[in-house]
């Protein structure tokens, strides 16, 4: 039992339940006509969640093998540079991230790392920010990078 | 018929014709870049249309417009990534051909369809604009609550596997849509006293969030896999024996698509969708769909290329833009000292016939240089899988934060490809959170205005018009139909399943 | 010709050149998607402010939440002289009475007012309603629907405190933009509505009044409010220039004159005049006077109509 609770099926059945039902708090709590419509939408939401609940629990899916995979890192990588553009400009947390999505998929050679990050990294922002003018979050004040 | 000649001889100087091709051929590739969508691709033009004249000017935007909904749809047919929100309904038959080895058949389909598309939206325009016009504004916020209601059922449709997980994801995406001010009220919905939230989701992030950043975590994952290759991109045009065979499907996808994009404030998108789904009751091969159907391709291409010419009827005809692009045309024709408005056929007529004549010109101009843009994406993803898959991160990046140069909203696509990876992996189909999406806002503001018009009486939306009626008895129809054969399909199944244990 | 080429290879060389070169580019910050309507005019401003300016500059749309997103953004700068916000009255003197914001009016050093339009009361062509007397009599048995292009804008205010000051009985429907607005008045789904000269002119309707202190050039014989007896009803739709507070007075001084040349330009006048925007300068001190003064009208109008406690 307690190893298809443990399903990730399940779990995510289950983490949707939990903030469709979080949310609803939020809308029974707040002004009747501005969350009219949302309270129809979370009441189909948390239905649907539980029933999906209900039968990934009854189908019982054989647990996937969980081969070992750099993968969160990869997500971690992509969520953390989005958080420190807004702080650090575009180009900085960039550059690290296209890097190492290189070296992930299977880019080792350092010349090819290097002129990977340079052309992708930082000639797409030189070519959007200083180009086309399509201004993207900076740094300094200047707007320089 | 002096004037059409005076406007035809006005697209034809080869400055103008100049500003097609570079606009075609840019609208595409931008389309076709994960991210970068119809909307950032003007942005980026509409500062060098201020030194041209007015013809010429048009002429480049037309032309990236509808160069990016067409490019789109080359990224979503080989990677399995929408290049923009209106081709998501193309990988539903576009990716499953690609998987099948039949990739030049698939670009082949989406390259004429969006091109029969185009080419038929213009007529539409030239022939009957005053007419559609004045048939829109028919369409009141009671009549488009529920044609949108009717569009949100085909979730149902395109969530293949699992409707119920189908209908979950339409409802998050709904959710994502009331992130925000309240369109009504005005009130601060989901924002937990963060002002940063208060400007909402908006779609491009989520999308490529969903999508594009999600397919990189997804390849990632299978990068061993033979099914991770990227297939070289061909370009097999469809012969005239198989174009008669799918006419009618054609025609569907392309009315619907010149209708939608008649009525103010729906888009190509919903367009899409909605050919989709109804591709799906009535096309004759519908049994396949989903499994790699041109019919389904033709269903999504047709109709999204057909909004490009029909989204101008309410924008020539009553000034009013029918969505973000057409607005930012008529910015661009502010500029040049033509206002739209309900007098701009009689006042600018020939300005007017000019653009229909860059409009068809367009569309001939996509289909010509399809071909070199196909060579283009072929030779890029050939280069290794990682140059690829940082290049989609950079891009996806770009497209997120410079669409309204938000940097949360670069956190919101990172977030959405994080959550989509997990739905994805849970067997979540991700499409219907875009129609959510899509659809959520229009379908909540429509009825939230049609309950103030009808001072709180929703009983009397069922007799509000003829138009209202009707679509709420298909609404009817279209739900005793799905539970029908759902009921049908679940005995069957139970049937199926009891005789071997029995 | 060569035109097209020119501008296109002029565009993109003078743009990388300089903007890489230069430290000091000038961020206008236009707190819409680009092509709005405001979009459009800060950028035919754009271009003879920065040269009268004698710096480079770009244009950053920054959307979102009414405006506010983009305004919060030049008020964040505090002290940045690469920073200036073309913004429109909304952001300015409406929302930070309306929400809470993390900005207010004192957060910025004001630069000066470019065009004001004033709005008008108006009607369907096709009405049989000709004066404001006529529509606050057939209100009463059966109140009019009034649209606007969202809440808390300029249109909503403006009929917001009519009904108040007027027997007036109307109910609010918000749209979306002053375009499904007008798609719904010519379907009779609304039947008034508050909009500029523009609107009026793309729309063909029909004035009944003016929310202005005199009669406006042009519609000579559309009253003003205060003829109709009823005080205190003006309210147009403007636009005008903010710097982030803490920049030195001499940066200040140079943003204003640069505003001042460029409002009276030739090149920006023809512009106003073809696309129906009118050109109300207001200098910096006046400008900040102004400001102060919607700021307080606005707040009792949001009391009055019961939009705010």
């Amino acid at each position: 039992m307690t190893s298809t609770l443990f399903h990730p099926r399940v779990l995510t059945a289950l983490a949707l339940l939990l903030v469709g039902a979080g949310l609803s708090v939020t809308a029974w709590q707040g002004p009747s006509d501005a969350m009219l419509v949302p309270r129809f939408v979370l009441a189909i939401w948390c239905a649907a969640a539980l029933v999906v609940l209900i039968g990934e629990l009854i189908r019982r899916a054989p647990m996937p093998s969980a081969p070992r995979s750099p993968l969160p890192l990869l997500m971690a990588a992509v969520l953390i540079a989005a958080i420190a553009t807004a702080s650090l400009g575009f180009l900085i947390p960039v550059l690290p991230l296209v890097a190492l999505t290189l070296w992930l998929f299977r880019v080792r050679q350092p010349l090819w790392i290097a002129l990977g990050t340079l052309i992708l990294g930082g000639g797409l922002w030189f070519l959007f920010h200083h180009v086309l003018l399509i201004r993207l979050p900076t740094l300094l004040t200047s707007g320089l990078i | 018929m002096d004037i059409v000649l005076a406007a035809a001889a006005n697209a034809f100087t080869w400055q103008a014709l100049l500003a097609i091709v570079i606009g075609t051929w840019a609208g595409i590739i931008i389309g076709g870049l994960p991210g970068l969508g119809s909307v950032v691709g003007l942005t980026i033009f509409l500062p060098f249309t201020f030194g041209m004249d007015v013809i010429t000017s048009m002429a480049l935007l037309i032309g990236v417009y509808c160069g990016s909904v067409y490019g789109g749809s080359i990224t979503a047919i080989l990677i399995n990534t929408p290049g923009t929100p209106q081709a998501a309904a193309t990988t539903f038959d576009g990716y499953p051909m690609t998987q099948q080895g039949k990739v030049g058949e698939a670009l082949g389909w989406a390259t004429f369809a969006s091109f029969f598309g185009g080419v038929l939206s213009c007529v539409m325009l030239i022939v009957g604009a005053p007419q559609l016009a004045k048939f829109a504004v028919n369409f009141g916020s009671i009549e488009v609550f529920a044609l949108v209601c009717l569009a949100m059922l085909c979730i149902v449709g395109v969530s293949q596997g699992s409707t119920l997980k189908g209908i979950l994801c339409g409802m998050m995406g709904f959710l994502f849509s009331m992130v925000g001010s309240d369109p009504i009220t005005g009130a601060d919905r989901f924002t937990f006293g963060q002002y940063a939230l208060s400007s909402g989701l908006t779609l491009i992030p989520v999308v490529v969030g969903a999508f594009a950043l999600s397919e990189v975590f997804v390849r990632f994952s299978t990068r061993d896999d033979e099914a991770a290759r990227i297939p070289e991109a061909r370009l097999i045009f469809p012969g005239l024996r198989d174009i008669g065979r799918r006419m009618i499907e054609l025609l569907r996808g392309s009315f619907i698509g010149g209708f939608i994009g008649a009525l103010p404030g729906t888009g190509a998108a919903a367009a899409a969708f909605i050919s989709y789904a109804s591709a799906q009751k009535l096309s004759p091969r519908r049994k396949n769909l989903g499994k790699g159907e041109p019919d389904g391709i033709i269903a999504s291409e047709s109709s999204n290329n057909a909004v490009t010419g029909s989204s101008f009827i309410p924008t020539l005809a009553l000034g009013i833009p029918g969505d973000v692009v057409t607005a930012m045309m008529m910015g661009a024709m502010v500029i040049h000292g033509i206002t739209p408005g309900v007098r701009l056929m009689a006042d600018q007529a020939q300005t007017v016939y000019s653009l229909f004549v860059v409009l068809i010109i367009v569309n001939v101009a996509m289909l010509i240089l399809s071909k070199p843009s196909v060579g283009l994406f072929r030779y890029l993803f050939k280069l290794p899988q990682g140059f690829v898959m940082g290049g989609i991160v950079m891009f996806s990046f770009i497209g997120a934060v410079s669409v309204r140069g938000n940097p949360l909203d670069l956190v919101v696509a990172a977030i959405t490809g994080l959550l989509a990876y997990v739905l994805r992996r849970g067997g979540y189909p991700l499409a219907p959170l875009v129609i959510g999406m899509v659809l959520g806002p229009e379908l909540e503001s429509s009825l939230r205005r049609g309950l103030l018009i009808s001072r709180g009486d929703f009983t009397a939306f069922f007799t509000h018009s003829t138009i209202a009626s009707v679509l709420f008895v298909l609404i009817a129809l279209f739900i005793a139909g799905t539970l029908w054969s759902g009921f049908s399909q679940w005995r069957k199944d139970r049937a199926a399943g009891e005789s071997p244990a029995a | 010709m060569t035109l097209l080429r020119a501008s296109l290879a002029a565009a993109t060389l003078v743009a990388t050149t300089t903007s890489a070169v230069a430290a000091d580019t000038l961020d206008i910050v236009v707190p819409f998607a680009a092509g709005g309507a405001t979009d459009i005019v800060a950028r035919s401003f754009e271009p003879i402010f920065s040269e009268q300016l004698g710096v480079t500059s770009v244009i950053r749309n920054i959307a979102g939440a009414s405006a506010t997103v983009g305004t919060a953004e030049v008020a964040d700068n505090e002290g940045n002289p690469n920073i200036i916000g073309y913004e429109p009255a909304g952001a300015l003197s409406i929302q930070p009475s309306l929400k809470d914001l993390p900005y207010g009016p004192e957060s910025f050093t004001y630069v000066c007012r470019t065009v004001s339009n004033p709005m008008f009361l108006m009607v369907s062509k096709d009405s049989d309603i000709d004066s404001i007397d006529q529509l606050v009599e057939e209100s009463q048995e059966y109140p009019f629907l009034y649209g606007s292009s969202g809440p808390g804008t300029l249109p909503h205010l403006a009929m917001a405190a009519l009904t108040v000051k007027s027997d007036l009985q109307a109910q609010h429907v918000p749209y979306s933009g002053s375009g499904p607005a007008m798609n719904a008045l010519d379907g009779n789904e609304i039947q008034v509505m508050a909009d500029t000269e523009t609107i009026l002119e793309n729309y063909d309707l029909k004035p009944l009044a003016v929310f202005a202190e005199s009669r406006v050039e042009g519609y000579e014989d559309v009253p003003t409010f205060e003829e109709l007896g009823m005080q205190d009803l003006e309210f147009s739709v403007w636009q005008g220039i903010v710097a982030p507070k803490g920049i030195s007075q001499e940066r200040a001084d140079a943003f204003a004159d640069a505003c001042k040349a460029t409002v009276e330009s030739d090149r920006f006048e023809t512009f106003a005049d073809k696309s129906g925007v009118s050109i109300d300068y207001l200098g910096a001190e006046d400008f900040k006077a102004f400001v102060a003064r919607r700021v307080e009208v606005n707040k009792q109008v949001l009391k009055d109509a019961g939009l705010t406690e």
